[in-house]
């Protein structure tokens, strides 16, 4: 005969720790603090944060300083200037190893589930399948998005500090800047977060962000080469990268138009959210 | 408290289980998910656990749907097979995740990992990373993260696997000890003494679809085409043999050395009358073992008539 016991009394609603979103968040941050990935890439960005500094106080010393003037025509001419200097703080110079460390971290945040087979588990739990990708999409966006911050508010700051209004960097530059990086941020998490939820595992989500950054930005190169129009660089999500803070800053010869950067921006967005979307729906987590 | 009405699962174009009809009693009980690899066990794990919708009918768990039903979800634990583990994460900071993903926090999460650390008994192995536990371990752990928040409902896929005698046998006392706490449990299993020792209820499955459902003696005496064997061990087993052979039910006789195995087609009326015979003193008879009132048997036979 069946065990029968007593029926257990109603429990008290657990309803109101974190949300799931925050939690799955915080876990993640704590795994990627314990894997010590930023050791690395926190001394790359430093050093080009410390490098931007130099050419900020090197360019406030040529306009004010006498003992500079010498060389004050020299660098106007081999030092961008204008609008260009301006988009420059979030440049490709940043970009790129921005783009790995996003593909080193964000590669593994669904490949690591999926390995492991967590998914289910947590699906398990009051855990929604839109909860799940928030989570990930959103850590994925906000690293991108806390990297490039002082690289927009550093320059800013101190150059507001030495110079005030007059200094190198414009005092609008947040105002033109900041969408930029928030609309990177987005195309980079979403990029990750696709990548990431194809692959089985962390080392291949890496390898599936490298590949589709690197690969559509050699596709796009040599369409746009072969068939002269530029426009076909925006398949490239590190172009269009590239191209927002240009757009933003008002750069006359940026790397993309507005059009092509806006719809090749919202199509990656669309398309890499949809991807992770399917790989990560209830019925991909079975048991 | 749980209901299945003719509810389906398909992936696809492939079914997982057909359509499905049973009900579980509220209050607590340990019930056997039994089937072999591909029977479909899972598959229903996975509609009662709320991580599927059913493809068709209706799947009722705890007084409501428990697809993307959190109220639902938050009553239910699941232990699935096999490790799911992240790498380099100690064991209570896994349960501080679940538990917080439950609904858990601060105090009152804290004091949840305890107690389940205590029923599983790994409150110092708990602390280590999991690379350093054992299987035995992992799998407490496994069961402490679904206990972690109180379930009234504990779905264990597999659980056994992998453990040695003396892991499995605590692990059974376990669920015991929760069983009789108030706690309705499911164990899916494909390995059938592992069922028997644990629970008398059980839920059988095969090629998707339920094909029997009750106690294992309730579901033998549903196989009325299938004889039962008993060895009626004696001194003189000729001479018992040839009783068997008067009663006139036999539908098998075999003599072994100090026993004869007979077959008869209706036990109920036949064992009364063994009975009588015994007590009378006309029957020498030393042992009655019934060879296929078991759950091996009967899984046997469920399943030859269904292949």
């Amino acid at each position: 005969m069946p065990i029968y016991a007593p029926t257990l009394p109603p429990r008290e609603n657990l309803q109101n720790g974190s949300h799931p979103v925050a939690v799955m968040m915080r876990f993640d941050v704590g795994r990627i603090l314990r894997a010590k990935l930023g050791m690395f890439f926190g001394f790359v960005f430093l050093f080009l944060l410390i490098l931007q500094v130099a050419v900020l106080y090197f360019r406030y010393l040529a306009n004010t300083s006498i003992a500079f003037s010498g060389v004050k025509d020299f660098a106007a001419q081999v030092m961008t200037q204008g609008a260009e200097y301006q988009a420059g703080h979030i440049g490709q110079m940043v970009l790129i190893p921005l783009w790995f460390q996003v593909a080193l971290i964000g590669g593994g945040l669904v490949a690591r589930d999926t390995l492991h087979r967590i998914r289910p588990l947590m699906y398990a739990h009051p855990v929604r399948p839109q909860d799940y990708l928030l989570a990930k999409g959103g850590l994925a966006a906000l690293l991108p998005f806390a990297i490039q911050l002082p690289f927009i508010l550093v320059p800013w700051a101190l150059s507001l500090m030495v110079a005030g209004k007059n200094g190198p960097i414009w005092v609008s530059l947040p105002v033109h800047l900041l969408p930029a990086a928030l609309i990177i941020a987005a195309l980079a998490g979403a990029v990750t977060l696709g990548a990431s939820a194809m692959a089985g595992s962390p080392r291949a989500g890496f390898g599936w962000v490298l590949g589709i950054v690197l690969g559509s930005f050699a596709l796009g190169g040599m369409l746009a080469g072969l068939l002269k129009a530029k426009a076909f660089l925006a398949l490239s999500p590190l172009a269009l990268a590239t191209a927002w803070p240009q757009l933003l800053c008002g750069m006359n010869d940026p790397f993309l138009d507005w059009g092509p950067t806006v719809v090749g921006t919202a199509a990656h967005i669309a398309l890499w959210v949809f991807v992770a979307a399917q790989r990560t729906k209830p019925s991909e987590a079975v048991l | 408290m749980i209901k299945l009405n003719r509810a389906s699962l398909r992936y696809g174009q492939i079914l997982g289980l057909s359509p499905t009809t049973f009900e579980l009693p509220a209050g607590g009980g340990i019930t056997g998910l039994l089937g072999p690899n591909g029977a479909g066990k899972s598959s229903l794990i996975q509609l009662l656990s709320g991580l599927l919708p059913s493809s068709s009918g209706e799947v009722e768990v705890l007084g409501g749907e428990p697809y993307r039903n959190s109220s639902i979800l938050a009553r239910i634990g699941l232990v699935p097979e096999g490790d799911r583990f992240p790498t380099g994460l100690k064991g209570v900071g896994w349960l501080r995740m679940m538990g917080e993903l439950s609904g858990l926090q601060g105090a009152a999460l804290e004091a949840a990992i305890q107690k389940a650390l205590g029923i599983v008994g790994m409150e110092v192995n708990g602390l280590k990373p999991f690379t350093r536990m054992s299987k035995g371990m992992r799998q407490r752990m496994r069961l402490a993260q679904a206990l972690l928040h109180d379930p009234e409902l504990l779905i264990l896929d597999e659980p056994f696997n992998g453990l040695d005698p003396e892991a499995r046998l605590q692990l059974m006392d376990m669920l015991r000890k929760l069983a009789d706490g108030g706690v309705k449990i499911i164990v899916s299993s494909h390995i059938l003494g592992e069922i028997a020792q644990l629970t008398d209820r059980i839920l059988l499955l095969f090629r998707g679809r339920l094909l029997a459902e009750g106690s294992v003696a309730e579901i033998r005496e549903l196989l009325d085409r299938h004889p039962v064997e008993l060895r009626l061990a004696a001194e003189d087993a000729r001479a018992v043999a040839r009783w068997a052979v008067e009663q006139g039910e036999l539908v098998g006789l075999r003599l072994e050395e100090g026993s004869a195995v007979v077959a008869v087609r209706n036990p109920r009326s036949f064992l009364p009358r063994l009975q009588a015979a015994v007590v009378d003193g006309t029957l020498p008879l030393r042992a009655l073992d019934p060879l296929d009132l078991n759950l091996d048997a009967v899984f046997q036979y469920l399943t030859k008539d269904h292949a």
